[in-house]
């Protein structure tokens, strides 16, 4: 088991870019951890003068925006918000993507007929004004806006879960749990899933990625939860003012933009240390 | 071809006026010069119809008035003066009008305009449908000649009611031989007007903007000045701030661009930003109590959350400037019926703290108690206001939940289910305060569904009284006493009360003359505007 991690870590290091995403990915989560003990008041306390300018102020060094916030507080503390919804988020497309995939190419058949239809009448639908749509209803709090990207995002999961399954379900190893009358569920879910995980792993990594971004465009557009710090909607809330202090837009997009970018850095490196022989190719 | 040789008697005839009118240079400069086209906006989106009878909001009411007129008109110092009415006479018991027409007006398709137009608009048209409640005691209109028309009425009404409802957004007068035995509201030429106006609809070209033509035989000769006018929509207001910049936007009312971007346009000269024109739809920013949870029942609570608010605060730093601290429920512009003399809510976390100690919720487990804020998201200041007062009141041990809906759920949440604690709202009313402004306190104002009512739920038999009696006080010294009355009742029980008044802005090239002279200039037909070019 070590000879594989250590295997995995040496794969994973062998692409340089996705060291360096990782080193980043490691930077948000230390921040968005030491955030309480950073900022130890609420990051959406209106605490010193409107606007002033990063690298000023020693006490707000990413300076303040238009109401008087520490940008730096919020910066912080919305690392926190767009992590957990990122991961959140994430997960519930994985469970969604992987259970509507594997029940599909496993079982065959009209199974597989009516899951893939009622994929199809969700990848049909514009992501973006589906997730507005469901926030809408659903209420402006960060559950509903995790749940949200989550339903938008399992389709590519679920059909490469299916591509994966429908490889391996007529393998041989496979026939041989059958033939030792292991039940459906222990078959697919204890044997052929660890076998077709490398790939979807990847792709959730991406996911991540994905629903930040979304994340941010529900805050910028004013529907995200207004009782947390959120880059988006630090973004939103600067928009008036890019003539004039730009910095307040700029600061948040750039922790989206590298955030973004080292996830996805990361998820090459995954690729790479978990499909090696695609790597060679 | 007679198009132009018209023209050209008019320039010459406006010639040969100036020449024996002036000679100084100076005066010169001021006369207004003919032609042009001038492109305007609004700080809104575009209208759902050009003209939209049973209201519809700004937006229809500013592409409308261009083509459709009133009878009067109220001036920046708050007099009527006349536009297809000559005037309009109480009798001495208050309970009939005389109103006399202008001659020679006619509808833009040549029909001419008659005391029979006026007679139907005001059973057909405002009574019913677009003046609501203020012409409830309306009995009858009745052509006495083709020129003169006389309201009769149930009860005394005052005259500056009357004349209020007549140049206001109810009172627009549209064609009777157009609308008669039609349902008002659906039909079709309401999205091509048609009216008495100095602009004539040329043609809207949907998602983009509407063009008018000068209306060639206006009543008012010489008039229009302009050649064409064009409102166009942006739906970004830094946007809008581009096309100025661009050249391609010469005059933007209602806070057209945003507000940190008005110092930059203005400081070179080349446009001005002119605050005067709203005293006739004076827009504030509410915090509304909800009557129906138990601790808002407590009047002691509702000034302590008052008391919370810094407004000087939101004036100076979320509208940078262009609102005041409200005094009372009047908003300051209103020089008729405006007063100081209320209950004053100086910002005092101190004695807000004591008096919510005092009122039965001192602080427990680090909370007094915890309300749901419900700031309305149809302006981005709301959405800071929201911010800012959540934090106000947890700076009291108060536990806040904010919300800031999207406008069709923050209009249902506040006034169709009453689903807030706090709710962060905004209205504009008249110079009148009947019916508009004392809605929100009134028992008959509370009525499920009906959006910028009484939300709160609030009922006082004194200040219905009073308002009441506002509606048939004839006599104006004293139904001003008995404005400065309701004012002072509604203050100091603060259901809702104003935070700040806003102080819209109208950005307009400097070249563009003569604007802002009305109270409800975004509501004026525009025909005396002119082009220094």
């Amino acid at each position: 088991m070590l000879s594989l991690t250590i295997d995995f870590a040496r794969r994973f290091a062998r692409n340089r870019a996705a060291l360096v995403g990782f080193a980043l990915v490691i930077l948000v989560i230390g921040v968005a951890l030491a955030a309480p003990w950073l900022f130890p008041r609420n990051p959406l306390r209106i605490v010193g003068k409107p606007e002033i300018w990063p690298f000023v102020s020693s006490r707000y060094p990413l300076g303040t925006d238009s109401l008087g916030r520490d940008i730096a507080a919020m910066i912080a503390y919305g690392a926190r918000t767009t992590l957990l919804i990122g991961v959140c988020a994430s997960l519930t497309a994985t469970i969604i993507g992987i259970s509507v995939g594997a029940t599909a190419a496993y079982f065959g058949g009209w199974v597989d007929e009516l899951l893939m239809r009622f994929t199809e009448l969700f990848q049909t639908i514009p992501n973006l004004i589906f997730v507005l749509t469901i926030v809408a209803i659903l209420g402006q709090k960060i559950e509903y806006v995790t749940i949200a990207v989550g339903i938008v995002t399992w389709t590519p999961i679920a059909r490469l879960t299916r591509a994966e399954f429908m490889s391996l379900r007529d393998r041989e190893f496979v026939q041989a749990c059958r033939a030792m009358g292991m039940g459906n569920l222990r078959i697919m879910f204890g044997e052929i899933l660890p076998n077709a995980l490398p790939p979807v792993i990847v792709l959730s990594s991406l996911v991540i990625a994905g629903a930040v971004l979304f994340e941010s465009a529900v805050s910028f557009l004013g529907l995200g939860d207004p009782n947390v710090s959120s880059w988006g909607r630090l973004i939103g809330d600067g928009r008036t003012l890019i003539r004039s202090s730009w910095y307040i837009c700029a600061v948040p997009g750039l922790a989206i933009m590298l955030t973004v970018l080292a996830l996805n850095l990361v998820g090459d490196g995954l690729n790479d240390a978990l499909n090696p022989k695609l790597r060679d190719r | 071809m007679s198009r132009f040789s018209r023209r050209d008697f008019l320039l010459t005839t406006a010639g040969v006026v100036l020449a024996s009118r002036l000679g100084s240079s100076a005066a010169l400069a001021a006369t207004p010069k003919r032609g042009g086209t001038l492109i305007g906006t609004w700080g809104g989106f575009e209208p759902q119809s050009l003209f939209v009878p049973a209201g519809g909001g700004s937006s229809p009411y500013f592409t409308s008035t261009k083509v459709v007129e009133r009878l009067l008109r109220l001036t920046v110092d708050l007099k009527f003066e006349p536009v297809l009415a000559l005037s309009v006479t109480p009798a001495p018991d208050f309970r009939s009008y005389t109103i006399k027409l202008r001659d020679k007006v006619t509808w833009h398709d040549g029909k001419p305009f008659s005391a029979d137009d006026v007679v139907f608009n005001a059973m057909e048209y405002w009574k019913p449908i677009s003046a609501g409640v203020s012409l409830v005691t309306l009995e009858a209109a009745e052509a006495v000649d083709p020129l003169t028309v006389v309201l009769k009425f149930k009860a005394p009404v005052p005259e500056f009611f009357l004349k209020s409802v007549l140049s206001g957004k109810a009172g627009l007068v549209i064609p009777k031989h157009i609308y008669a035995g039609s349902n008002i509201i659906t039909n079709p030429i309401n999205n091509t007007p048609i009216g008495t106006g100095p602009f004539k609809v040329k043609e809207w070209v949907r998602g983009s903007h509407v063009e008018y033509a000068r209306n060639e035989s206006y009543w008012n000769p010489g008039l229009p000045y302009l050649d064409k006018l064009v409102i166009r929509w942006w739906r970004d207001p830094a946007s809008r701030s581009a096309a100025f910049e661009a050249g391609q936007l010469d005059i933007g009312t209602f806070n057209p661009i945003p507000y940190p971007e008005i110092a930059r346009l203005t400081a070179g000269g080349k446009f001005i930003a002119e605050t005067k024109g709203y005293a006739n739809s004076a827009w504030i920013a509410t915090v509304e109590f909800n009557q129906r949870r138990e601790i808002f029942k407590k009047r002691e609570v509702r000034q302590a959350l008052m008391m919370a608010i810094d407004r000087e605060f939101i004036s100076e730093t979320i509208f940078f400037g262009r609102a005041k601290p409200s005094v009372g429920v009047v908003h300051n512009s209103n020089s008729i019926f405006f007063t100081k003399d209320v209950q004053a809510y100086p910002f005092d976390v101190k004695k807000a703290a004591s008096m919510l100690d005092a009122a039965g919720y001192p602080v427990k487990g680090g909370s007094r108690f915890k309300l749901s804020l419900v700031s309305a998201g149809w302006f981005e200041e709301n959405v800071k206001m929201g911010q800012y007062v959540k934090q106000a009141f947890e700076d009291l041990d108060i536990t806040v939940d904010l919300a800031v809906p999207d406008r069709a759920t923050s209009l249902k949440r506040i006034y169709t289910d009453y689903d807030y604690d706090v709710a962060i709202s905004n209205n504009t009313g008249g110079v009148e305060l009947v019916p508009t402004t004392t809605q929100y306190y009134t028992t008959d104002g509370i009525v499920k569904g009906a959006a910028f009512r009484n939300a709160t739920g609030y009922s006082n038999p004194e200040l219905d009284k009073i308002v009441a009696s506002m509606t048939v006080e004839t006599d104006e010294p004293k139904r001003i006493a008995l404005a400065k009355e309701f004012d002072r009742l509604a203050t100091s029980e603060a259901p809702i009360l104003p935070m700040v008044d806003l102080e819209p802005v109208t950005i307009v090239r400097s070249d563009v003359r003569d604007h802002s002279k009305t109270a409800d200039f975004m509501g004026e037909s525009w025909a005396e505007l002119w082009l220094d070019r």
